[in-house]
């Protein structure tokens, strides 16, 4: 296999899994929302996806019909947050991500069941004769890169801004005390299910991205282990930070496809997929240990006129000083 | 509006957990721009009355209304609106902000608390903002906690933490404000410069309801107790007739 495309695949999958983990980080790192059926949201929009664009719905329309439909999803299960404590919560979500799977997997009305469903590239190019294999799936790659890359710096953006607002502030707030926040007269369902919509939106549009890349789909593809490798995205880099969730993504993407090609060198004692998911498990040991706040931590300020009044503030008792 | 009307009235609250009644039967009012103090021994009662008042508990039975409406079933962001504003007793802050964002949560009609006026309205709420981080500023000056606006919430000492406490029910302007022990773990001429405040507030037409166990300085500046033992109003009256009231000193030290 051609190393290029090899890289250019990785690249891809970082795009597509960092936008799920910046989702997971607006709702688990800025809202303390432990939402572990992240996989359920980017299953449905794959299937959305899937099943639009085989009805010939043009590619945008499918992402954002993708979009709405997770964010329905996300409201619906914004309901027993609402309830439940943290650890509960987490076990809800993660159930919820199951059964959806499962209804998938024996419904073969919905995308083919546990035969699958094939889907279309978003962008397709139509190449004149005479170009090569090679350089046909380099092109490709490269649309594919600028599509995936240009929604996660749209995401990436959106949420920057969000964060760093007195929204962000009620976020951050209710993550270190809801009842403080609610008898400050910040509604916590209106919030909890606001964020857990845009959350959802957002996953689930990196499932249609999912969905269109590798153009085919099945249920196997969206086992609770999507969820926990996105968890380790988002913990590695930061929870509370955006940058953090992309550097997250790109060194467990990187760690993923590194460990998978050393087996093939390495002759070891113990089965060579067991060992992979061995050393996942002792990265977010060492990372809950030593790091627990992630490589990147939250900004220290919540919006920009605070940032101002403290520089402010810094330069004057500096120029008293001197 | 008048000044000797009541702002809020509980008639014949009752609260109960399981058979014991921390609650019973309670009758109170509390008068407009009026500092009122509720005192009572350790478990008597006075913080499950505040959390009913609140929405955090519903009462069993009885009706509280806040301004001429009934408020048993509103949630504690409606209270708030409504203009009722609290400080815990044990403070409740934000660990992981600053102290002046702590502040900056309780401002009421905050454009940027919208999640689309936020994201596509960022000047105006900025320039809120900046008028806000002002008065937030004046406040914590008035708690002497101006020389921590940035510091770590989680940083600050058990007293420091009361104080941001009551600063952040200052911010939120409210018509009425429940203190639950706002001189508890604070020095003594802090203390009695957070009453002198209140006081001063109650001329703009605050209205407070103060638990304190230092009857000191309630006694000096609330203008009327109620005196809860057991989950019931056993005195009431003004300061000087309730330290003349043998059922005060029976509840609260035991003595006849």
């Amino acid at each position: 296999m051609n190393i290029a495309v090899y890289i250019l695949d990785i690249i891809i999958y970082i795009g597509i899994f960092s936008i799920v983990a910046i989702s997971l980080n607006l709702e688990y790192g800025f809202t303390g929302l432990g939402n572990f059926g992240k996989v359920a949201f980017f299953l449905i929009g794959a299937y959305t996806y899937a099943i639009l664009s085989q009805a010939g719905v043009p590619f945008y329309l499918c992402l954002i019909c993708g979009g709405i439909i997770a964010a329905i999803g996300g409201l619906i299960i914004s309901l027993p947050a609402l309830r439940l404590r943290e650890d509960y919560l987490a076990i809800v979500t993660l159930t919820v991500g199951e059964i959806l799977r499962l209804i998938v997997k024996t419904e073969s009305s919905i995308g083919g069941g546990v035969w699958g469903i094939s889907v279309k590239r978003a962008i397709s190019i139509s190449f004149p004769a005479g170009f090569s294999a090679i350089n046909k799936t380099v092109i490709n790659a490269g649309v594919q890169i600028v599509l995936i890359f240009g929604i996660l710096a749209l995401c990436f953006i959106v949420l920057q801004l969000l964060t760093r607002s007195p929204y962000g502030r009620i976020m951050r707030a209710l993550r270190d005390n809801e009842l403080a926040t609610e008898s400050l007269g910040k509604s916590r369902a209106k919030y909890k299910a606001q964020v857990f919509m845009l959350g959802s939106a957002i996953a689930g549009i990196a499932g249609g991205l999912f969905a269109q890349y590798i153009r085919f789909i099945d249920p196997y593809m969206f086992m609770p282990i999507v969820t926990f490798t996105v968890w380790i995205m988002s913990l590695v880099g930061g929870p509370a930070n955006f940058t953090g969730a992309l550097l997250g993504a790109t060194l467990v993407q990187i760690f993923d496809r590194g460990t998978n090609i050393l087996k093939d060198y390495i002759t070891l004692p113990i089965d060579p997929v067991n060992l992979q998911y061995i050393l996942f498990g002792v990265l977010i040991i060492l990372v809950l240990f030593f790091r627990p706040q992630g490589l990147l931590r939250e900004s220290k300020f919540t919006t920009r006129p605070l940032k101002l009044v403290y520089e402010k503030r810094r330069s004057d008792t500096s120029n008293k000083k001197s | 509006m008048k000044k000797e009307e009541a702002i809020l009235q509980i008639k014949r609250a009752s609260k109960h957990f399981g058979g014991f009644y921390a609650v019973n039967d309670v009758s109170l009012e509390v008068k407009r721009g009026q500092i009122c103090g509720l005192v009572g021994p350790n478990g008597s009662g006075k913080s499950t009355l505040f959390n009913t008042i609140l929405g955090l508990q519903k009462p069993d039975s009885g009706d509280i209304i806040f301004n001429g409406t009934r408020i048993n079933d509103a949630a504690p962001h409606q209270i708030y609106n409504m203009g009722m504003v609290n400080a815990f007793q044990i403070p409740h802050i934000f660990p992981s902000m600053s102290v002046l964002d702590n502040i900056l949560i309780a401002a009421r009609d905050y454009p940027g608390e919208n999640m689309i006026e936020s994201l596509f309205l960022r000047r105006k709420w900025q320039e809120k903002e900046q008028k806000l981080i002002e008065e937030a500023m004046e406040i914590l000056k008035f708690v002497n906690l101006d020389m921590l606006g940035f510091a770590l919430t989680s940083e600050l000492s058990g007293g420091q933490r009361k104080l941001l406490e009551i600063a952040k029910g200052l911010m939120a302007k409210p018509t009425l404000f429940l203190l639950d022990e706002p001189a508890a773990g604070v020095n003594p001429v802090l203390g009695k410069k957070i009453f002198q405040k209140l006081q001063e507030l109650t001329q703009e037409g605050m209205t407070f309801l103060i638990i304190e166990h230092r009857l000191d300085l309630l006694f000096e500046f609330a203008s009327w107790i109620y005196v809860l033992n057991k989950g019931i109003i056993v005195a009431m009256g003004q300061p000087h007739e309730i330290v003349d009231n043998p059922d005060f000193y029976q509840a609260y030290l035991g003595e006849k």
